[in-house]
């Protein structure tokens, strides 16, 4: 046993025999402390060399080390990972008497002499706080220009869900969350169709009414376990905005049964106008824009694009399809497996090829995630790029959607509204990471071993982004195609 | 209890209490004790499906047995500590025409059952003992059932099945030589968009294509004289077959709602396992197949029977069309491309669209050198042992005790139990220098002096003489092993030369010694008994015991 854990366990008894008062000041210490710590996080983001280089080069304690001699640094550096961690914790618990307690600790090493008490107030109160920086600093693998958009980690098994969750909701929420569900239409309607499932499931309590518990009670814990597995598209938004103003309006005195059926048969007539036949609209008119001769370039894979090219090749235009695809989704793959199932002459060309790809074409059809109300664009992470190139050699881009997926909000770059996506899913699926040995102690050699892009959570400064959407500006889109269909008065909004 | 907020997943679950063939030792009276409340590892073993499914989230179960077995059944519900501290309340059905021997087949087809079952549902025997939390596999069967299936909607799409098979081999300490293995051939399913997120276990998850038990493999191969004959449209339509030999059914099967009148209409399924997911499996790649089972009338007849409303119907939308993640097939109204000139092709064009059948899938628990969470079927003696053996010595924190020598044990001076490797009892009394190692003793068992222990199980209320030696023996309910003199002496009943030989136990070569056996419930195996492998049991192996053991005693009865 190494010599830290006495001092541990001194700490924890330290701390149940603490008084409230103490434990207020403590806590106004602490959050002193990590408000210093964030401002120095951020100082030392602008200068990224900084913290690589920083003199101990212990990414996990240098706050005790920095105030400990030589000796207890080596004692730090022997420690195993777990513990260190556990310690951090404990030090981000207790503030600054954590490593006071470590530097009293030190001292009794050496000489076996009892820890005075009496020096730790003042050095409580008097103490730089810039020491609780580095224990958050080493588990941030977010980029901090995008901080606003990350959420919860994306739900991934059943534990913690809500029991009022209904089973086709569950079974949508990860079908959801793997992908097996994709695409703001796709999702849309997923949802509608498990969400009639549930409303024919709910039975209202007694002493209120359907109008006023439903939304509230029943369908937002199944939305937030949907948001948990997936943040909800522009498209599901509306669509959920537009149910719930459907259930506000019902006459409270239909009953229970008529007022389900009714919802469940508006939101058929919802799918089927907005969506179905909808999407027959936007084909139809479309297709007309690929000729006879035509080279439909388009990226990743749209359901609607993806019909548009059908029906133009059941009116037996003769054209060409260069499907340009990217990581990590690979829709692309789906979209040219089709085509070239109906028959079609696909082209299938990785990101890197986009100028080439370019070169060739006469025409670019995209599919849209939302459009945003100053008429960009936002679209699978790609798109603005394709867009930008075809642009820029003059070729026609045409974006295909549907009107529920509009949006009332406003965004001028990527950075404000978008999805950011498990970074994992930007890894290759590596054949050595069971072979891979185990690392425990990562602060003593950690510049000495080869490391891969698997270990990126161990490697300082290195984040992974992965974000879904990308906004193109509206001057390089050509022409949107859209059925001109009343707008719902609550709709994108 | 961090499960009890588990959203339902809208199952309901059909244990199965079948007879125990290959446990006969101890289930030859199964009014008395059926084969579900065999201990293991001193639970009741219908303790570990029920709990499994209760982690599973899943509340309404019913327990399906033979009229006989339904009396034991309902009073160990209601009186074993185990099963009263679950928070589940299962029902037992026993429907008045199933018998020990009835087929799993025939036991879905029973009115009783099929009035009983009401949803999707989940098939799980009663002798199914698994450290893999039901909810992984209940999350990919949800996860990869046709987009936006539902059984309520009378959707178009119908949801698939889920079945669980688990490596037979390679287990240190639980495989053993004489395992019963199913023949599995599979095809890879559609890989997921991105790499499954630790813990998953979609890697696992594989379509089935032909299942059969090694049984029926051998005689298949013996018919095509030495080749297994596969159809051709089956190398057709999949291209990557994987055969396994070494895998298990674990007879747990996640089934949607029209599996029910899928087994009702096909007299001829026995079993669950071998006809009505072997004919599944093969309907998905058989041209025909699936008509002739009738498949078409259970997919799409219910849907049209139930609800005849909206013109629509037709022109549902299908989520898959749109999902950008998914290849969607030009729809089936459309004819699809003319194939290639074949001679062999189908002489008639199908009159009708063709039938898609849900996809049967399988987790295939992989094969690794290293521990991986046990997945078994507890149905033969040897498997009992070692299962126990395996739960006493790892105690997984789903199927953890509380204690593993329980409080109310009493251990004389020098009595010696391991504790990382054995459980104990309520109420077990461990005599003077007994040694106990690798076992586990059920309640109020009663072990003598210098007995010793060596992987064995003893089932409640064993009476264990002085001196006795034992190894690798599985002991049934208050069966009483003689040890030295003073057992011999106290139930000294027999014949004259047996009491005169009984002094001569105290010899250490005359010590009771057991290895390998099995010993039968309420058997009484006399002092002195040396037996290697053998099961001890009624009638017939008394007769065979004596005469092995005292040649003069069988020419006295002559």
């Amino acid at each position: 046993m190494s010599a830290p854990l006495p001092a541990q366990e001194q700490a924890k008894a330290e701390e149940q025999k603490v008084s409230p008062a103490e434990l207020k000041k403590r806590a106004k210490a602490e959050k002193q402390a990590r408000r210093a710590a964030q401002k120095g996080g951020q100082e030392q983001d602008g200068d990224v060399g900084a913290s690589a280089t920083a003199p101990n080069g212990v990414n996990g304690d240098s706050s005790t080390t920095k105030h400990d001699s030589g000796a207890t640094q080596q004692q730090h550096a022997q420690k195993p990972k777990g513990e260190k961690q556990q310690k951090g914790q404990q030090q981000q618990k207790q503030g600054r008497q954590g490593a006071q307690e470590v530097e009293s600790h030190h001292k009794r090493t050496g000489s076996q002499s009892q820890p005075l008490p009496i020096r730790r107030r003042p050095s409580q109160s008097g103490a730089p706080p810039v020491v609780q920086q580095p224990a958050p600093k080493k588990i941030n693998k977010q980029v901090e220009l995008f901080s606003h958009l990350y959420t919860q980690p994306r739900r991934q098994s059943i534990e913690g869900v809500s029991k009022d969750i209904h089973p086709a909701v569950l079974a949508l929420g990860f079908q959801m969350s793997s992908y097996e569900i994709c695409g703001s239409s796709a999702r849309c309607v997923a949802m509608l169709l498990a969400f009639k499932e549930a409303i024919q499931a709910y039975t209202t309590p007694a002493g209120t009414s359907l109008a006023r518990h439903l939304t509230s009670h029943y369908l937002s814990p199944q939305i937030d376990f949907l948001k948990s597995c997936r943040p909800i598209s522009e498209s599901m938004g509306n669509a959920i905005r537009w149910l719930k103003k459907l259930i506000v309006e019902i006459d409270p005195d239909t009953s229970e049964q008529d007022a389900k059926d009714d919802l469940c048969e508006r939101i058929d007539t919802f799918i089927r106008e907005r969506i179905t036949v909808t999407d027959q609209a936007i084909a139809t008119s479309a297709c007309q824009q690929i000729k006879n001769g035509s080279v439909v370039l388009t990226y990743a894979k749209s359901s609607i694009v993806e019909r548009t090219i059908l029906e133009a090749h059941t009116n037996a235009t003769k054209f060409r399809v260069i499907v340009v695809d990217s990581r990590p989704l690979f829709e692309g793959k789906s979209l040219a497996t089709s085509l070239m199932h109906a028959g079609l002459e696909v082209e299938y060309l990785p990101y890197a090829a986009i100028s080439h790809a370019v070169k060739q074409a006469t025409l670019v059809l995209l599919g849209a995630h939302s459009m945003l109300s100053n008429g960009r664009l936002q679209s699978r992470v790609g798109t603005a790029s394709v867009a930008m190139q075809a642009a820029n050699s003059d070729i026609p881009v045409i974006v295909c959607c549907e009107s529920v997926k509009f949006s009332g909000k406003v965004a001028l770059d990527s950075i404000v509204l978008n999805e950011v996506a498990p970074a994992e899913e930007l890894l290759l699926p590596s054949k050595f990471a069971s072979a891979k040995p185990a690392k425990e102690d990562t602060s003593e050699d950690a510049e000495a071993k080869p490391k891969s892009l698997g270990d990126w959570k161990d490697i300082a400064n290195l984040q992974i982004l992965n974000l879904m959407y990308d906004v193109t500006p509206a001057e390089y889109i050509r022409m949107v195609i859209l059925p001109v269909v009343h707008r719902l008065a609550n709709e994108g909004m | 209890m961090p499960h009890a907020t588990l959203p339902t997943p809208n199952l309901q679950a059909l244990i199965l209490c079948g007879p125990g063939i290959s446990l006969n030792t101890f289930t030859s009276n199964p009014s008395d004790l059926p084969k579900a409340l065999l201990p293991v590892a001193n639970r009741p073993m219908v303790w570990y499906p029920l709990n499994w499914l209760y982690r599973t989230g899943i509340t309404d179960i019913t327990l399906i047995t033979p009229p006989e077995s339904a009396g034991p059944l309902e009073s160990a519900l209601a009186t074993n500590p185990a099963l009263t501290a679950l928070k589940v309340r299962p029902e037992v059905l026993a429907p008045r025409h199933l018998l020990q021997t009835t087929g799993t087949g025939e036991l879905l087809r029973l009115p009783e059952v099929q009035a009983c079952v009401r949803g999707d549902f989940v098939v799980v025997p009663c002798d199914f003992v698994c450290e893999v939390e039901g909810t992984r596999v209940l999350q990919q069967w949800m996860t990869l059932n046709p987009l936006s299936s539902s059984t309520s909607m009378g959707q178009k799409k119908r949801k698939g099945g889920m079945a669980i098979f688990y490596p037979t081999h390679g287990l240190e300490g639980i495989s053993t030589k004489k395992d019963e293995s199913d023949f599995l051939a599979t095809v890879p399913i559609a890989k997921p968009a991105v790499p499954a997120p630790a813990g998953s276990l979609r890697e696992g998850v594989e379509e089935v294509v032909l299942n059969m038990p090694t049984d029926t493999l051998n005689d298949k191969v013996e018919e095509g004289k030495g080749f297994l004959r596969l159809r051709q449209s089956l190398m057709e339509r999949h291209g990557r077959v994987k055969m396994r030999m070494k895998h298990r059914d674990a007879g747990v099967y996640f089934f949607p709602f029209w599996v029910k009148a899928f087994a009702a209409r096909n007299e001829k399924f026995d079993s669950i396992s071998e006809d009505l997911l072997g004919w599944w499996a093969k309907a998905g790649w058989q041209e025909g197949l699936g008509e002739k089972l009738g498949l078409r009338e259970v997919l799409e007849g219910e849907a049209k029977g139930e609800e005849m409303e909206s013109p629509e119907a037709e022109d549902e939308i299908d989520v898959t069309q749109l999902s950008s993640t998914k290849v969607s097939w030009p729809s089936s109204s459309q004819q699809p491309a003319p194939p290639f000139a074949s001679r062999v092709g189908p002489l008639a064009p199908p009159s009708h669209s063709p039938l898609t059948i849900p996809p049967l899938l399988a987790y295939i628990q992989p094969a690794a050198e290293s521990s991986i969470p046990l997945i078994r079927r507890v149905d033969t003696t040897p498997q009992l042992l070692t299962i126990s053996l395996h739960l006493a010595k790892t105690q997984p924190p789903s199927l953890a005790h509380d204690s593993k020598i329980h409080p109310s044990a009493t251990l004389e001076q020098q009595a010696r139990v391991s504790q990382e490797d054995c459980l104990v009892g309520e109420n077990v009394k461990l005599g003077f220098r007994s040694n106990v190692k690798e076992s586990v003793i059920g309640a109020n068992c009663e072990i003598g002096r210098n007995v010793r222990l060596t992987r064995c199980l003893l089932m409640e209320g064993c009476v264990v003489g002085d001196g006795v030696v034992m190894s690798g023996c599985v002991v049934g309910r208050r069966a009483r092993v003689e040890g030295m003199k003073g057992a011999a002496t106290e139930f000294a009943t027999r014949a004259g030369e047996k009491k005169g030989k009984a002094p001569a136990d105290d010899n250490e070569d005359e010590r009771t010694k057991l290895t390998d056996c099995e010993v039968a419930p309420n058997y009484v195996v006399e002092a002195g008994t040396e037996a290697k492998g053998e099961k001890l049991m009624g009638f017939d192996t008394e007769g065979g015991e004596d005469l092995g053991m005292e040649g003069e005693d069988e020419d006295a009865e002559d």
